[in-house]
């Protein structure tokens, strides 16, 4: 925290006299980051600087203990070179994409639905929080058999006659219904926060609202939304960031396959460091996913800080 | 009251489908809880009529349930109250703090998160060996509070950030100190969003595996979540036992969330902004 | 309810959530008060940090990845049989879930720790050993009086140094559902390839599937497609595109003929299994340690070698027994393993509650192993047929990477994405890069 930091905040302040004020207590308010800080510092920069260095690094499990070969950039362009990137690359953005679309929209709506206490509402909130609760080993061999060949879908299929869809085993349908599932895992979580969001609006914005003869769909769409903004921004961006972190649905369902077509990143970089155990390797592509990541984490920078000139 | 208004004629379809999406999956793992490792791949309608019992309950029903249980409670509230204490106050400071290095941290947060689990075993092994921690149930809660804090404390500053700026101001106006003002003015209303990062950081450490499995290195030390991975071994799955097993291990957490719902539901704001 | 609790304790009257009281100025104490008795209770619970890689001699510790209650009487068994001969020393068996087992020990030598002894999949002893892991063996082994009767493929050495014993073996065959077989008028297995598609077809006509194989995208795939890989010729010393386009022809033609399903993609080797033993499939290419399995189906059902040629292998895979590199009572750890897995008692428990078939040459003609029928159809096949797994053509840092490539592409041939002249160039481009010296 720099003096020069300081004094540009104070700057900004518009009441002149409780200026110095203002400045010692958004010093003293930083305080408040500290213990975070430090167990962060800890317990959880120091594995990153770990992944850095095993990324550009010639680490398996023979060279694990001792001092590892610096090779460059290597392990990253071995992972190009082999071919599978553009695949596994592709099917991220895929799999992230629909995970994060499907994944807000089903929570946004989830949470306008249930922010009443209409019956049924706790049961059902019930419900989707014991399934969030679920480890993914449970939700996704649930989902596997579910949309087997025997399963639920393609029983009530073979009903009509229809011959059985490999939902899991289509190399075209395969990521979809992966990343479906994810979704459906995410809602609930997205769900509860959205919902405790759209609790916190002030009961009197709806009244006023009701007063002028809103409709249902205007109060969603000018108070709610509008209110839910800063959530709906940290929500994209931590279901973006699970996105990118997935894979045990995937290891479950279909461990990549057939072939690769399900084969995300996160997927690719356990494979590589712990069933190939070249740590090298796998520690490259997380940092491939780190640095998409960070294009997101820019974005989101921004538009904080643009949230905070409008205050 | 606004809980008390009809959301319209879209919501009820919309609960209806979350109804049939959530419910039907939790149906079938009651069902397959009742089955022998035989019925679980009956075709046709022998999927749903079948003759069930509860081998697959009794038989994970003993005392070494109990003790993973125990062990599940303590990680679990031991990482909430951790992470709580320290990423509360932290999720007010970013808040409430602008700037370059705020930005940055805020930025920090969401690359943290982006460091795969299984990567961060190996570096914290180290750790931990070199600080006795190995073995011992305060190493898997300062892994899982690590794991958790960054996602605790971008999920916190939504919410601080809705608490009205003029509060704090008339209360500093009162002579209130910051300390005090984020006690006593600023907690209270944003409670709704900490009980709700609360749960979630419970619920999240409840099925965390991977630390547990790797950091406890004694017999009779798994919390539940590594017992619920037992049922699938190198030999074969048994899925009766597992989904038997998913559905004891979860009990826990419906009554924490029945006990909390109350809570969790009304969402009152204090009526302090008038 | 505990938060209501404090709602009162607080001495609060208004009515809002239980939550809110307890973030409010008293309700902070409370809360510090809480966490601070949290961590307090949380290192009485810990263990003192010796850890337990620690072999005073009052205890060793093993690890292993084998919970099914009946499967882990071998490891109570060999628990037993080592207290019984040192009765100051106690057995700490720690289970390990499989998929966890390698990662553990490698993050525990990492930092310097591990047990006494591990009890792991023999065909990853090379990474292991690699990793530092386990401890040498060759001066306990070298006088071990019963080394001889250890046949080659069970021994598993790195760097030229002795790693890892089997004390079993476990290998694949055809398991047959002898019922559905007189239902569709097949008096025997099939010994040859031909056979085995009539057979298939038969089962097709009259509405069942002819077979199960693995198709999950990993080293399982690699290890049910071996036999049928060399069956076209092909071995790791001498591949060639010709014999890996043959033996993908022949896979995808089970699943275009709909012999086999394309789902084979999604099983590793215990869904497969489980629905043979639903009574609607002919063939099960499956291993021995099913028997346990097998004993719940409602029909008839044997095992016959898989129609191979004689130029047809199979893996001889199987637990591998090692010292932990870390470990302070290597001796102790020796006696464990010699008077348990090894021990031909222990042998017989693993035949029992697991199906693994004995190791020991002197195990062969035993009663146990002649008078089961599966046993016996297993076993008779490791002579003529077993192959070492891994193969030794493959350099001990690219096994990994060579299952994995086979696996995939395997995957890919059931699944239908590679023609199998695609995938044969696939494997082949893999494999001369990979199989370098």
């Amino acid at each position: 925290m720099t003096s020069r930091t300081m004094k540009k905040v104070g700057r900004r302040d518009s009441s002149a006299p409780s200026a110095p004020r203002k400045r010692t207590r958004r010093q003293i308010r930083f305080v408040f980051v500290i213990p975070a800080t430090l167990f962060i510092a800890i317990f959880s920069v120091y594995p990153l600087i770990q992944l850095l260095r095993m990324s550009v690094s010639d680490v398996t499990p023979a060279t694990l203990g001792s001092n590892w070969d610096f090779v460059g950039f290597s392990n990253f362009s071995k992972g190009f070179a082999e071919g599978t990137l553009g695949t596994v690359l592709s099917n991220t953005l895929v799999f992230v994409g629909i995970v994060t679309v499907l994944g807000l929209i089903g929570g946004l709506a989830a949470a306008i639905s249930l922010r009443g206490s209409a019956r049924g509402t706790g049961l059902l909130l019930g419900l989707m929080v014991f399934i969030w609760a679920l480890p993914p080993v449970v939700n996704g061999s649930v989902w596997k058999f579910l949309l087997g060949n025997t399963g639920l879908f393609n029983s009530m299929l073979g009903l009509s006659g229809a011959s059985p869809i490999g939902y899991l085993y289509n190399q075209h349908l395969a990521i979809f219904s992966v990343a479906i599932v994810n979704s459906w895992a995410v809602v609930p979580f997205n769900a509860l926060v959205f919902r405790a969001a759209i609790l916190n609006i002030d009961p009197e914005i709806f009244e006023a609202a009701q007063l002028d003869g809103a409709r249902p769909f205007q109060e969603i769409r000018y108070v709610i939304m509008a209110a839910v903004r800063p959530t709906t921004l940290v929500l994209t961006v931590l279901t973006v960031v699970y996105g990118f972190r997935s894979f045990d649905f995937i290891y479950v369902m279909t461990y990549g396959g057939p072939g690769t077509v399900t084969t995300t990143l996160p997927f690719l970089s356990y494979v590589e460091a712990f069933v190939r155990y070249d740590f090298g390797l796998g520690s490259a592509t997380a940092v491939i996913t780190v640095v998409l990541v960070i294009v997101l984490a820019m974005v989101y920078a921004r538009s904080v800080r643009r949230e905070e000139r409008e205050l | 009251m606004t809980n008390k208004r009809k959301s319209g004629k879209v919501a009820p379809v919309v609960r209806g489908l979350l109804f049939v999406a959530y419910g039907v999956p939790i149906i079938w793992i009651v069902i397959t809880s009742l089955k022998t490792s035989g019925q679980v791949f009956n075709t046709g309608w022998g999927m749903i009529f079948f003759s069930p019992n509860i081998t697959a309950y009794t038989k994970n029903l003993h005392g070494a349930l109990l003790q993973a249980g125990l062990q599940s409670i303590i990680i679990a509230t031991g990482t909430c109250v951790l992470v709580l204490l320290i990423a509360v106050p932290a999720g007010y400071g970013l808040a409430r703090t602008t700037g370059r290095i705020p930005t940055i941290a805020l930025g920090a947060l969401i690359i943290l998160q982006m460091v795969p689990q299984t990567a961060t075993v190996i570096p914290l092994f180290q750790v931990f060996g070199s600080w006795g921690l190995l073995d011992n149930t305060l190493g898997v809660v300062i892994a899982d509070t690590a794991l958790l804090t960054p996602f605790a404390v971008l999920l916190l500053r939504p919410f601080f950030r809705g608490v009205p700026i003029a509060l704090e101001e008339s209360g500093a106006i009162d002579g209130a100190s910051v300390w005090r003002i984020f006690r006593s003015i600023v907690l209270p209303i944003a409670r709704n969003g900490v009980a709700t990062t609360a749960t979630l950081i419970f619920l999240i450490s409840w099925g965390e595996f991977l630390y547990a499995v790797n950091f406890f290195l004694s017999p009779g030390r798994y919390p539940l979540s590594a017992v619920l991975a037992q049922q699938i071994t190198a030999f074969g799955i048994d899925w009766p036992g597992l989904m038997a097993l998913a559905v004891i291990t979860s009990i826990p957490i419906l009554v924490l969330f029945v006990a909390t719902y109350k809570q969790l539901r009304d969402g009152l704001t204090l009526g302090a902004v008038k | 309810m505990w938060f209501k609790e404090e709602h009162h304790l607080l001495g609060v009257t208004r009515t809002s959530s239980g939550l809110a009281r307890i973030l409010s100025r008293k309700g902070r104490v409370a809360l510090a008060a809480i966490a601070a008795a949290s961590l307090l209770i949380l290192s009485a619970c810990s263990t003192t940090s010796a850890p337990s890689s620690s072999a005073t001699p009052s205890q060793i510790t093993v690890w292993h990845y084998t919970i099914d209650p009946i499967q882990a009487k071998v490891i109570t068994a060999a628990a037993a049989a080592f207290e019984k001969t040192h009765p100051h020393t106690k057995v700490n068996s720690v289970y390990v879930p499989y998929d966890q087992l390698q990662s553990k020990l490698i993050a525990a030598a990492a930092a310097q720790q591990g047990p006494d002894v591990v009890l792991f999949n023999g065909g990853d002893a090379n990474t292991l050993a690699a990793a530092g892991t386990l401890a040498p063996l060759d001066k306990y082994w070298s006088a071990y009086k019963d080394k001889s009767q250890f046949p080659d493929s069970t021994l598993h050495y790195y760097n030229n140094k002795l790693y890892a014993v089997q004390g079993v073996v476990d290998l694949v065959a055809l398991w047959y559902n002898q019922d559905l077989m007189k239902k569709l008028g097949i008096a025997a297995p099939p010994t040859t390839i031909d056979e085995f598609d009539a057979d298939m077809a038969k089962a097709k006509v009259a509405g069942y599937k002819g077979l199960t194989v693995t198709g999950l995208p990993n080293d399982q795939s690699e290890w049910q497609a071996y036999p049928w890989l060399t069956h076209a010729g092909f071995s790791y010393e001498k591949p060639t595109v010709a014999s890996l386009t043959s033996a993908f022809t022949t896979a995808q033609s089970w699943v275009n003929n709909g012999y086999l399903s394309k789902e084979a993609v999604t099983w590793d080797q215990t869904l497969p299994f489980q629905q043979f033993l639903t009574g609607n499939v002919l063939f099960a290419e499956n291993g021995d340690w099913q028997a346990g399995a097998a004993k719940g189906a409602k029909f008839k059902y044997g095992v016959a070698p898989l129609p191979l040629s004689t130029d047809g292998k199979l893996y001889l895979g199987g637990t591998g027994n090692a010292i932990g590199a870390f470990s302070k009572a290597p001796q102790l750890a020796w006696e464990y393993i010699e008077s348990g897995t090894l021990s031909k008692s222990g042998e017989i428990s693993a035949l029992e509650n697991i199906g693994s078939i004995p190791a020991r040459l002197d195990m062969v003609k035993d009663p146990t192993v002649t008078s089961s029928a599966i046993t016996q159809g297993f076993a008779s096949l490791i002579g003529p047929n077993g192959a070492k797994y891994p193969s030794a053509a493959i350099p001990p840092k690219n096994v990994a990477g060579v299952q994995l490539l086979v696996g995939q592409t395997w995957s890919a041939v059931l699944g239908g994405q590679l023609t199998p002249k695609d995938a044969a160039d696939k494997v082949m481009s893999g494999l001369n890069t990979l199989l370098k010296k």
